[in-house]
């Protein structure tokens, strides 16, 4: 048997995973621990926080899995650059000096950040180590597999078998051609961050419509067989770091969105043209999923599908995806972005070593956990008053149903970008003004954002059509709110009818467990308003100073910080 | 123990340079040698003349 520790950075929102014994002990991003949302840097704290979870140090790895080839990433920046030379010219020195400069030593830099000998440290592939970390966690023992992100070494996207502790790579489609990199320049088209708004996109899209299909028909050349390709020349991303689009795009879609402006839309609003371009961005990227998903069954003959790669987190397209190609089972891990990268190097790594591929996900719980001691001692030197209820779940249960905005920290914290109970501000989910102020007040944010619902898993079917699948743990896909239940849920159900359910079983999300079952037993639904604790443009929050930071810079009413209640009048002047 | 940590860092970096030089040097890629090597040079020559200002002149005259 054995230890792996896997690792990804040096793109974005690097992380660490550990397996030992074929077991996923801790999984973790940078992020949580260096408070720099999207961190790229190698990921320090976060390995030596998988160690500690693991109850073993670095001497005792048996090896360290790097989730790409940083020469054949250095292969493809080559080729793409003459390729496109002389239009890549300007992009060139910096290309390059990023690659020669730290990414070509990214293995030196591991081997001396852990303190282990250099030969330790080995490499798989990127797409390998995304569809690794996309089959072996799921439940299924023979599932196709796509992997569809911006850019691996050589690949957007590929097709991959996955059999038992094997995985094969059918076919896959290179660089430049990408689905992630088309997502990502319309991001930067509609005025949001690249690689951090792409998710504000998917929310706006529901308060558009496509009708920009002919454009977006000629941004992505969709074959019958799957494939596509790129309209290159209304991109930039292959001659510029800095510019994703060409003027081209602005000749095509009309000009771009200035950054930062307040959104406008409704009837008259003047925004409402890109929130069409961001549902036209939508429904090619559902188009081009559905034509690579039946691409892989008809290759597979597989009836299980799972998903990985940024792309994967488009969660209303992995509904669609469900409904639509024909398989009967689609599973998404909750960090199918670049993070995964981590996960599927250490579990590739586990079997290369043991020959067996280690145990499935059931949980998203990988992180370190909240202290209970460390939360009295931090309230005590702040001299902020709390309470230990004797059951503070049902304490928080009582508050929520009385109209309170809490944050909750407990146990373990989250693999991913989603809270899923463990990291949460939670709420009533019935009022629509309770969206509205927690948008406004509390996350500071664009109108347009959803809220998610966790409910408890045995209950959802009465409120929710599509609720017994195997993303729905994970938040990784969204379900059609029943109709006549669309009252008891106005705070988190979308402008199109959906909410990006979570279903909470006691094995997933114990924590959020307890606390639906405690509302449950007070006579209500057992259904919370939840997002993730977190202000606007932070990371999620790790830590109880963390957590308090944000109680303390927030009106939410209270907070739970393991067993410790802490309400908004106990804070001292 | 400066030593130790010096010579552990060296045989790091040669060893990836052994790697680099690996995947370089096998099937199709070998023609992509002279290549690395010539950028190799070029970046170090951009960075010594501190960007591309100075050479300039000669960038747009060849593009």
């Amino acid at each position: 048997m054995s230890a792996v520790l896997g690792v990804s950075a040096y793109y974005h929102d690097s992380a660490a995973a550990l397996i030992i014994d074929g077991k996923i002990v801790a999984a973790m991003q940078e992020e949580r621990f260096s408070r720099r949302k999207n961190d790229p840097g190698l990921p320090k704290r976060a390995a030596q926080a998988c160690l500690d979870q693991g109850g073993i140090t670095a001497e005792d790895l048996d090896r360290v899995v790097f989730y790409e080839n940083p020469f054949a990433r250095l292969e493809r920046v080559v080729m793409s650059s003459l390729e496109a030379f002389p239009h890549s010219w300007r992009q060139f020195p910096s290309a390059l000096q990023s690659q020669i400069g730290g990414k070509v030593w990214v293995l030196d830099g591991i081997a001396a950040m852990l303190g282990v000998p250099r030969s330790l440290v080995t490499t798989v592939g990127h797409h390998e180590s995304h569809a690794a970390s996309a089959f072996f966690p799921s439940p299924f023992e023979d599932a196709a597999v796509l992997t569809i992100d911006g850019m691996g070494e050589a690949e957007s996207t590929a097709i991959w078998h996955g059999v038992g502790a094997g995985l094969q790579c059918l076919a896959s489609i290179p660089y430049p051609h990408s689905i992630g990199l088309l997502y990502a320049a319309v991001t930067a088209f509609l005025g949001f961050e690249v690689n951090e708004g792409e998710y504000k996109v998917m929310g706006l899209a529901a308060f558009g419509k496509p009708r920009f299909n002919t454009e977006f028909a000629k941004l992505l050349r969709l074959q019958s067989d799957g494939a596509f390709e790129l309209g290159m020349e209304y991109f930039a991303f292959h001659t510029d770091t800095n510019i994703a689009f060409s003027p081209k795009l602005e000749h095509l879609l009309g000009p771009a969105r200035q950054r930062g402006k307040t959104w406008n839309l409704g009837k008259d609003g003047d925004d409402q043209r890109f929130a069409d371009i961001a549902a036209s961005l939508q429904w090619i990227t559902e188009e081009a999923l559905l034509g690579l998903a039946r691409e892989a069954r008809r290759r597979t003959g597989s009836a299980n599908l799972c998903l990985a790669g940024g792309v994967a987190l488009n969660c209303v397209a992995n509904a669609r995806v469900l409904r639509e190609s024909g398989f009967s089972r689609l599973f998404v891990q909750p960090a199918a972005g670049d993070a995964d990268g981590a996960l599927g190097a250490a579990i590739l790594g586990t079997i290369a070593l043991d020959g067996a591929r280690p145990e499935a996900m059931t949980s998203a719980a990988l992180g370190v956990a909240i202290s209970t001691d460390a939360a009295r001692a931090l309230c005590t030197s702040l001299g902020i008053g709390w309470q230990e209820p004797a059951d503070v779940l049902d304490a928080a249960a009582g508050l929520v149903l009385e109209g309170k905005v809490g944050a909750f920290a407990r146990g373990r914290f989250e693999w991913g970008p989603r809270a899923l109970g463990q990291r949460s501000i939670i709420a009533a989910p019935q009022d629509p003004g309770m969206r509205d102020r927690i948008n406004q007040i509390v996350k500071k944010r664009e109108p347009f954002r959803p809220f998610a619902p966790a409910v408890l898993r045995d209950r959802a079917g009465e409120w929710f059509a599509a609720h017994d699948n195997d993303m729905t743990p994970y938040m990784t896909t969204t379900s059609d709110v029943l109709e006549h239940r669309a009252t008891d849920l106005g705070a988190v159900r979308h402008v199109d009818g959906t909410a990006r359910i979570q279903t909470v079983s006691e094995e997933g999300a114990p924590e959020f467990f307890g606390l639906l079952n405690r509302m449950q037993a007070r006579g209500a639904p057992p259904i919370v308003l939840n997002t993730s604790l977190n202000g606007n443009g932070e990371p999620i929050v790790g830590c109880e100073a963390d957590a308090l930071a944000f109680f303390l810079s927030h009106p939410v009413d209270f907070m739970v910080l393991g067993d410790v209640m802490i309400s908004k009048g106990a804070v001292a002047a | 123990m400066k030593k130790t940590t010096a010579a552990r860092n060296f045989a790091s970096r040669a060893l990836t340079i052994v790697q680099l030089i690996g995947h370089f040097s096998s099937g199709r890629r070998i023609f992509m040698l002279p290549i690395l090597l010539l950028i190799l040079i070029a970046s170090i020559l951009l960075v010594l003349a501190g960007g591309l200002s100075y050479v300039a002149p000669f960038v747009y005259a060849i593009v």
